[in-house]
């Protein structure tokens, strides 16, 4: 098994998580070499960024921060990954007729907002407070139609893919859910409802709907109030 | 036993793989029969999917010379493929295409695949058959089409392909019942909360059908339940035509050259015959000679080729003479239902195709739509299953603490059958791709029967999903499986090829791949392309029996 400091050990994004020591990375030696190099590569320390411009990072990072709540270390270098994908080209391989292909569509979508963020709060986005921030995403989200001259739902799909596939390609992110991530040539021996592997981690928190529902209703209090202070 | 010599005899695919741990035979890959540019060929293939590798297999067999060509690489499991989400990209057609219509359907990694195996290589492995209604729609239910050819006509060619993959699956009660080679997979989460909620509800549910052998068949092992079947199966036990036809087509003498990108069909406009096809591979362009041309480029890729290929005795492009070239291209509605339950479902584990209900399928004579939908269950992978919490409106911390919570949920899938439109087509856009050629728009909008299904297929899956116990219940919409485009007809103005895949008004050409079907039922495509594509096989061959003089001497 490749060496890892113990501090590196079954890290979640932000230290947020319901699957207490639960480690992908401890398998590494249960997994195929091509699998296993792809999945370590994301590890690596970001170098660089080579498609997004200063002025498009100021607002692409803050953006990408708050579409995953992403406030504070350790980060899946979202940014990153999303640049290293749209240096290369790497699309889904479509786009609406009604959007510019995903590289220009992510430079002009990001000009957007920066011009939304002057029209209503007279500064540039990177330089407005979260909440602040957060209003003018709530208000694409928002926006039934026309954004600029292109269809709001479809910038807001362009934003969220490209982010939650950034993040939930990150072992960090796998231990935050429980997910083990590759699984060959291991495979699984124990299916069903509430059968785990002797290494799966069982969800820390009971699983009470009730319970559930309420850690829910806090998480959406909490943004609720990120945007209730944006709009005041 | 029996049964699997029987299938040897006619396809050794499976026992022409290595038994040592690793995926693929590069010796019959190295030892592949090459056939000179300016040698004219019996046969091309443009596509290695479902339908082009069969094809090719089964002609090979025959004595056929073929090559056929593929877009994408020859895969080698244990190189290119991983057992991760994101790094599956490889897999996809992720060359340039436009989509708009009222209600665009996305493609990519959702729609086809390229390289050798096509769009099975990645597909979830669901093979059910089509029921003997969908060849009869318009006749039985005043909707849709009807095709040239029977039920009768396809199923012998069903049970030779369920052996061949083969199939695994409980007695199936539904459409023309009939039994699978292989006995049904222990199923996981997933697949439990389906069972135990289709029970609750009185829905009728059974566990399969899927191309996954249960146990070892031929040299290839069995399934170890990891659940990545959508990101290409590293151990070789999901069936795709990569592994369950190309070695016994390479053993029989096909050519298959990969990474070839068929730039145009050749004709001779006098003749009004083909003459062979253009290519390009590694930036430099190839012309290959043959006396007939199979294209099998699935939905988007064949019609644009069609149309790519005009001449100036086929101005619109080629069998496009009556217009319906790209037309009546079907995507099935899948909306995806999930529920919340206090247990731990893991629906990661086990193969994402696991239990089917097909108790919906026909047209229901009190309801006012016609047709129905079928619903599977699906698994999704952590990054798909983001797409469904987002879908909700979900963002920021709401949306990590919805997917903290994945361990929960179970997924349902429904397919609807929408219906063929006129409307709904593939012209060429206002981009070109890399090599200059125009890429494909797809364009699709809903009918009023086909809302009315998915609203349908929703309140089902809720239904069931709420009978297991789930607390809370979300659902996506999503569409799946592109057919049609280039669909059978028995006239040329309702069609574009004939019953035996002949294209309309060009000799020599043909098209042997999912564009062809004219309805789709609410089974996945895969079986019915693959089993059209072994009669396809067949009626070549018995055409060929007169025709070509020289097959006798081979
Ligand atoms: C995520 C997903 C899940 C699916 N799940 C299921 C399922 O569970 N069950 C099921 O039955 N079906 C499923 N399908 C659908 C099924 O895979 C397809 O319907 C089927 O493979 C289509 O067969 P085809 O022969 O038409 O095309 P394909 O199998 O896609 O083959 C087309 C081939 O042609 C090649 N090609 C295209 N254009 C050119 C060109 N110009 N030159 C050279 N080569 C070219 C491509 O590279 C490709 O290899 C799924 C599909 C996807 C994407
Ligand atoms: S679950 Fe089974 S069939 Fe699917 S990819 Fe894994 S080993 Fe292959």
């Amino acid at each position: 098994m490749p060496y890892r400091s113990p501090d590196r050990r079954a890290i979640t994004p932000q230290g947020r998580g319901r699957y207490p020591g639960f480690d992908v990375l401890a398998q590494v030696d249960l997994w195929d070499d091509v699998t296993a190099g792809a999945v370590l590569a994301r590890l690596s320390h970001p170098t660089g960024l080579s498609f997004f411009t200063v002025a498009e990072v100021a607002v692409a990072a803050p953006l990408l921060d708050l579409l995953l709540a992403q406030d504070a270390e350790p980060r899946v270098p979202v940014l990153e990954l999303i640049d290293e994908r749209l240096a290369v080209g790497e699309t889904d391989g479509w786009h609406y007729d009604t959007m510019p292909e995903d590289g220009d569509a992510w430079r002009r979508t990001l000009a957007c907002l920066d011009e939304d963020a002057h029209s209503r709060f007279g500064r540039g986005f990177a330089e407005l407070a979260p909440d602040q921030q957060a209003a003018l995403v709530q208000a694409v989200q928002d926006t039934d139609g026309d954004w600029h001259g292109l269809t709001a739902a479809q910038v807001w799909s362009l934003w969220t893919r490209y982010a939650c596939t950034a993040f939930y390609s990150h072992p960090w992110a796998w231990n935050e859910i429980g997910f083990p991530g590759p699984a060959y040539p291991r495979g699984y021996l124990n299916l069903g409802v509430d059968a785990r592997e002797k290494w799966e981690q069982r969800d820390d928190e009971p699983a009470d709907p009730v319970t559930a529902g309420r850690r829910v209703e806090q998480a959406r209090r909490e943004h609720a109030e990120l945007l209730d202070r944006g709009t005041r | 036993m029996k049964g699997e010599a029987a299938v040897r005899a006619r396809n050794e695919s499976a026992w022409l793989l290595p038994n040592d741990g690793s995926r693929t035979n590069h010796r019959l890959r190295e030892d592949m029969r090459h056939h000179d540019l300016d040698d004219e060929v019996d046969l091309v293939v443009v596509g290695a999917g479902a339908g082009g590798a069969v094809l090719t297999q089964r002609l090979a067999r025959a004595g056929w010379r073929v090559v056929c060509l593929d877009a994408g690489p020859f895969w080698d499991p244990d190189r290119d493929w991983v057992s991760d989400e994101r790094g599956s990209h490889g897999l996809y057609w992720t060359e340039p295409r436009q989509i708009g219509g009222a209600d665009p359907v996305p493609l990519g990694s959702n729609n086809s695949g390229r390289g050798v195996g096509g769009s099975m290589v990645h597909y979830a492995g669901y093979t059910p058959r089509f029921h003997p209604s969908d060849f009869r729609t318009r006749t039985a239910d005043g909707v849709g089409a009807d095709w040239p050819i029977a039920y009768a006509h396809l199923r012998p060619y069903y049970e030779a392909i369920e052996a061949e993959l083969p199939v695994a699956g409980q007695d199936w009660p539904w459409g023309d019942p009939h039994r699978y080679p292989h006995s049904p997979h222990p199923v996981g989460g997933n697949g439990d909360i389906f069972l135990r909620g289709a029970s609750a509800a009185g829905i009728e549910a059974r566990v399969g059908p899927v191309a996954i052998a249960n146990g070892r068949f031929g040299n290839r092992p069995h399934c170890i339940y990891r659940g990545f079947c959508l990101q290409g199966c590293k151990v070789n036990a999901k069936a795709s035509p990569l592994i369950t036809h190309v070695p016994d087509a390479l053993a029989h003498g096909a050519e298959i050259r990969a990474d070839c990108h068929v730039s145009r069909v050749l004709v001779d406009d006098d003749a009004g015959r083909v003459t062979g096809v253009t290519y390009l591979h590694r930036g430099r362009e190839y012309r290959q000679r043959a006396r007939a041309v199979a294209v099998a480029g699935y939905s988007i890729e064949t019609p644009r080729l069609l149309l790519l290929s005009a001449t100036p005795r086929y101005p619109d492009g080629l069998g496009n003479e009556s217009d319906q070239v790209g037309r009546y291209l079907m995507v099935q509605g899948a909306p995806q239902s999930a529920g919340r339950f206090d247990e731990e479902v893991r629906m990661y584990k086990a193969p994402p195709p696991e239990v089917s209900s097909e108790q919906f399928y026909e047209t229901d004579p009190t309801k006012p739509y016609k047709r129905g939908w079928s619903i599977q269950t699906v698994s999704p992978l952590p990054i798909t299953w983001a797409e469904h919490v987002v879908a909700q409106g979900h963002w920021g911390s709401v949306l990590r603490e919805y997917m903290r919570d994945y361990v929960h949920w179970a997924t349902l899938g429904s397919l609807c059958e929408f219906l063929p439109q006129a409307g709904n087509r593939v012209t060429l856009g206002d981009e070109t791709d890399r090599h200059g050629l125009p890429v494909a728009h797809f364009s699709y909008s809903q009918c009023d029967n086909d809302k009315q299904l998915l609203a349908a297929a929703q309140t089902t899956m809720e239904e069931i999903l709420t009978a297991a116990g789930a607390r809370e219940v979300i659902t996506i919409q999503r569409f799946a499986h592109l057919v049609g485009g280039a669909r059978m007809a028995a006239r040329p103005q309702d069609g574009v090829v004939d019953a035996d895949h002949r294209v309309f008004g060009v000799a020599g050409l043909h098209v042997v791949d999912g564009s062809t079907l004219p309805t789709q039922g609410s089974a996945n495509p895969g079986l019915t392309i693959m089993a059209l594509a072994a009669r396809a096989a067949d009626r070549l061959i018995a055409g060929a029996r007169v025709g070509l003089a020289h097959q006798a001497a081979s």
